[in-house]
């Protein structure tokens, strides 16, 4: 498998107040391959969400480097980051984040619709068989102030799939739903992962890291373990087991 | 603990703040100039008319006259004149007068007199409104003729005319009561009564006289005026009255003064929409504090006084600034009345009117806050703190659906539905735009009217090239006949018509009878636009002014009679007309040529002409003006130049004014508008940028929303400055008797170039302030 995400010795310091620095990331290296399916683990303030924006090129790293498919992050313009992120990258977050005044099918298509060389019709068809698979087809035309929690967090994946994306990052995106919203959404992201999607996810949750294949565990800004699973197959459900192991895992590791 | 908030709240809104302030210190900074300049021209027309003391009533004479029948006729009306005198003026062609290197007065359209100064009243002064007390061999210079041809004291001017040949030294400025006003037409010099004898022994110009009478208290002017001229006292000239002048004198300076006010009144609704606009937005990021307070126990009462508290210090402060700062701008706007009317306002008055500036805006702001604040009683605590809730549930109805759109690229499309989606919000700023395109377009509209040669139209004369005057003398009628002799055997001149005017008794709506000039020859060659009705065609036919015809006149309407007097015999004249007329007190009347002459009272023989195309003008004028030693030949545009002149002068320093004015609340307005609208958005902007969307996307859909209100903006300003500002200005200009002016637009200024500026202020300001938010780090705002 190739690479998709190559960090090498990233740091990521904030000022706070005069001369006083908060380093959040301390020089992290990590890789990730395409098609792998990562959750991101640890303690609050540990850098796990700084993590995901610096990967992402949302945020910029105070020094060292992400090359994303080559690209190397840090010495592209914003305007540049914006186009790769619409092209190559989707975004779930646990607000959800939609515009406020697009209707669910609008939500869904805009990325799209933004982009160059699209055909509308296209790109309808495209929502459409997305908002099916996340089983929301009939909110379509309804405004997102009329659908529930995890009916907007599926509109949210269904925009962050538009364009096809190679990766796809998560911060929290279950972290405001209850646990049958949560259930499904993870069910979807898993089926995403199985087309060969790459995707990583910041979470809380231990449920949610037993669905993914490797989980990265985060202490105080460093990158201190990771542990590697075989695929969640749902037909096995060895959820429990999962759970059980990564909490063990990250007890050892100083959790 | 308000005064600590105050001062938070300042620092966290620096530039919505600041705004807001300068445009409530702009505000009060006009408002009291305004003000002070109404207490000044008030107090100095009143010092100057009491120095000066002109005339209730003067009549113009030329050739012989009678000074002990008038004298008689004064003493007769002991209970109504208080004193009479008549002064004596030597009119000279601006030929004859001559300063520095062969320049002369030749071009002016005014009349040349020579005077010296009255010993009763009417007196002629300097500029410390003193009589004007002239030595031999000096002389004192309207004003006007000072401005015009920038002569200074110590320059020379001579009078050349056959033998006689004198120089004077400017000695003064004359102001003069009567005859300041370009719209007056005529102007007196001020000399030494010891020259006046040698230019009346030299035989210099030709003789005229003004008999003058001061009125008593209660005197009634009118019926005076027709006993006079019943009583066959000489009288073939024009009758003056005293208001006249005051509105000649005023007239300018009010203009201004009302022009500044009503800027300043839309500077307050400017401040005013401002403050909605920031409350608006910071009633958006304040709503959890709101919540708060709320929460915490604070009465609604005590949470607005922490919002108006702001309001108030801020209107104090912005109104001790705007309040002292007029003083000092003051002078911008008065240096034409320092000059023709006075030298300042003395006493404490100034400073005590001007604070009505102040204290208006101050009022004006607190309840305007007052009234806005209302909606936080609506705001229940929970609400506040959970806001999110206020968006949710809000089922209105999805209207413009991105698929709906065919023709625009979808950021711009963005942008467009925005307007309509938030369209409350827009609309303060359509409004904003609305007032700015007003303030250029409404002065530029009037510049472009009065400078166009339709408006002869409203000086009561019809579109023509040249027009010449002949002045009285003893060889009028021959030199009319003559002119026009000669001018239909001239192969250069197209048409021309010959006009005498004369006045007539005329019976007034009371019954009695009043004196009414009237205008006689063939109306069909130059034809004018008539409010109602038609121009006189045939005998028994007669049109009238405009405020001839309404109710202060003679209150007549189309179709009426008008009884006439002609050679003792009463004729019945039917109106035809009613024309607008600026000119002669805007009191005048055409009537077919039929009428006749009264040959006692002929004031004025004028005529117009066109000519044929490639004939030059200048030559053409001069042919006639070296054949007609008496006669007065302009060009049509420059006659109206010189009358209109101070006017046109102003007007142009409004337009200009009125484009760097709105220019810079636009500015403000819009950067003040994007800042709060950026702020409010900042989340959306974040989740747009999320998802890939560039700055220059984002940037496109505010530049598409805020353009689009921009041309609905400059849409309803163009239209309403068309429509309401034809109204006002018509309305304004009615007194002078012209009651519809239709504006003169110039289509690729009103709606190509004006818009065009705009449109790249408004581009510049949003681009500018685009790229200023967008500096935000993306992934704060994300994550909250």
């Amino acid at each position: 498998m190739t690479n998709i995400i190559e960090a090498s010795n990233i740091n990521k310091k904030v000022e706070l107040d005069k001369g006083h620095e908060l380093h959040i990331l301390k020089d992290v290296n990590l890789v990730i391959k395409k098609g792998e399916f990562v959750s991101v683990m640890g303690p609050s303030g540990s850098g796990k969400s700084t993590l995901l924006y610096n990967l992402s090129g949302m945020d910029r790293v105070s020094s060292g480097s992400v090359v994303f498919q080559g690209h190397e992050l840090g010495s592209l313009k914003e305007d540049e980051l914006a186009k790769i992120r619409l092209k190559y990258m989707g975004f779930i977050f646990q607000d959800i984040n939609l515009l406020k005044n697009l209707s669910v099918i609008d939500n869904v298509m805009f990325p799209a619709l933004v982009s160059k060389g699209v055909v509308k019709n296209k790109v309808l068809q495209k929502a459409r068989k997305l908002l099916q698979m996340t089983g929301i087809d009939k909110l379509e035309n309804h405004q997102i102030t009329q659908a529930s929690g995890g009916q907007l967090q599926r509109v949210g994946i269904c925009r962050a799939l538009i364009n096809n994306p190679d990766i796809i990052f998560g911060d929290e995106p279950t972290g405001a739903l209850d646990s049958k919203s949560t259930e499904d959404i993870l069910s979807i992201l898993g089926e995403i992962s199985s087309t060969g999607t790459t995707v990583m996810l910041v979470t809380h949750d231990v449920k949610v890291a037993a669905k993914t294949e490797r989980v990265l565990f985060m202490k105080d800004g460093n990158l201190v373990a990771e542990k590697k699973m075989k695929k969640f197959d749902h037909l096995q459900d060895d959820s429990k087991e999962r759970e059980e192991s990564i909490m063990k895992w990250m007890v050892k590791n100083g959790f | 603990m308000y005064l600590k908030i105050i001062k938070n709240d300042f620092k966290r809104k620096k530039v919505i703040t600041s705004t807001v302030f300068v445009f409530i210190t702009l505000a009060v900074l006009l408002g009291s100039s305004a003000t002070n300049i109404i207490a000044n021209l008030i107090q100095s027309m009143s010092a100057f008319n009491l120095a000066a003391e002109p005339a209730d009533i003067t009549q113009m004479h030329v050739g012989d006259y009678d000074q002990i029948a008038i004298d008689q006729f004064t003493e007769a009306h002991q209970e109504q004149i208080a004193m009479q005198e008549t002064m004596e003026l030597l009119t000279i062609d601006g030929v004859n007068i001559h300063f520095r290197d062969n320049n002369s007065f030749a071009g002016t359209v005014q009349d040349i007199s020579f005077v010296v100064q009255n010993t009763e009243f009417d007196f002629i002064l300097d500029l410390n409104n003193e009589k004007l007390n002239v030595k031999e061999g000096e002389i004192a210079v309207p004003i006007y003729f000072m401005e015009e041809y920038e002569l200074t004291i110590g320059e020379l001017i001579t009078v050349v005319q056959g033998a006689y040949k004198k120089q004077f030294v400017i000695a003064d400025y004359a102001r003069d009561f009567e005859m300041n006003s370009s719209l007056s037409s005529s102007k007196r010099f001020v000399i030494n009564p010891k020259d006046y004898g040698d230019m009346l022994q030299g035989k210099v110009g030709e003789r005229e006289y003004l008999i003058q009478f001061k009125l008593r208290e209660n005197a009634d002017s009118k019926k005076l005026q027709t006993e006079y001229i019943d009583s066959g006292l000489p009288a073939n000239g024009p009758i003056v009255t005293g208001d006249m002048f005051l509105i000649f004198n005023a007239l300018s300076d009010a203009t201004i003064a009302i022009i500044i006010i009503l800027i300043s009144i839309l500077l307050i609704i400017i401040a005013s929409l401002s403050i909605r606009l920031t409350f608006l937005a910071t009633i958006d990021e304040d709503l959890r504090e709101i919540g708060v307070m709320k929460a915490i126990g604070l009465s609604n009462k005590d949470i607005k006084k922490v919002y108006l508290n702001k309001y108030r210090v801020m209107s104090v402060v912005a109104g001790i600034i705007g309040y002292l700062l007029s003083f000092v701008v003051i002078n911008l706007f008065t240096s034409n009345m320092r000059l023709y009317l006075s030298s300042d306002l003395s006493g404490s008055l100034k400073y005590l009117l001007s604070l009505v500036a102040p204290l208006f805006v101050y009022l004006m702001i607190v309840l305007y806050c007052k009234k806005i604040l209302k909606q936080i009683d609506k705001i229940s605590a929970i609400e506040a703190l959970r806001s999110n809730i206020m968006v949710r549930g809000k089922n209105r109805k999805y209207r413009f659906p991105l698929l709906q759109n065919k023709f625009f690229n979808t950021n711009i499309y963005m942008g467009i539905r925005d307007v309509w989606n938030r369209f409350k919000l827009y609309r303060l700023l359509i409004l904003i735009f609305a007032v700015c395109t007003f303030i250029i377009i409404l002065p530029l509209n009037l510049y472009n009217t009065m400078n166009s040669p339709e408006f002869t139209t409203y000086m009561g004369i019809g579109k023509s090239d040249v027009r010449i005057d002949l002045r009285r003398t003893d060889t009028i009628s021959e030199d009319f006949k003559k002119l026009q002799e000669e001018l239909q055997n001239d192969p250069g001149v197209e048409k021309f018509s010959a006009y005498i005017t004369s006045s007539f008794p005329v019976k007034n709506k009371e019954g009695t009878w009043d004196y009414l000039n009237i205008e006689t020859g063939d109306f069909s060659v130059f034809p004018l636009n008539y409010l109602n009705g038609r121009a006189p065609e045939k005998a028994g036919e007669i049109s009238l002014s405009y405020a001839n015809a309404s109710s202060d006149g003679l209150n007549k309407k189309v179709g009426d009679e008008v009884i006439v007097e002609v050679v003792g015999e009463e004729k019945s004249l039917k109106v035809t007309g009613i024309y607008q007329d600026i000119t002669n007190g805007g009191k005048t009347a055409k009537a077919h040529s039929s009428l006749g002459l009264n040959e006692d009272a002929v004031l004025w023989y004028i005529v117009y002409l066109d000519l044929r195309e490639g004939v030059d003008k200048v030559k053409k004028m001069d042919h006639y003006q070296n054949m007609f030693v008496g006669a007065q030949v302009n060009d049509i545009q420059d006659y109206k130049k010189q009358t209109l002149g101070n006017m046109m002068n102003q007007l142009n320093s409004i337009v200009l004014g009125g484009i760097v004015i709105a220019g810079m609340i636009i500015v403000l307005i819009t950067a003040l508008f994007m800042k709060m609208l950026l702020s409010k958005d900042q989340s959306q902007i974040a989740i747009m940028r999320s998802i890939g969307l560039t700055s220059k996307q984002i940037q496109q859909q505010y530049v598409a929303g805020t353009l689009m209100v921009l041309i609905v903006g400059i849409i309803l300003g163009v239209l309403a400055s068309e429509f309401l500002g034809e109204f006002l200005f018509s309305l304004a200009m009615t007194s002078m008797g012209a009651a519809r002016i239709e504006f003169i637009q110039i289509i690729w200024q009103t709606w190509i170039l004006c818009p065009l500026i705009l449109i790249v202020i408004v581009g510049v300001t949003i681009t500018l302030c685009c790229k200023a938010t967008f500096k935000k780090d993306l992934s704060i705002v994300l994550r909250g």
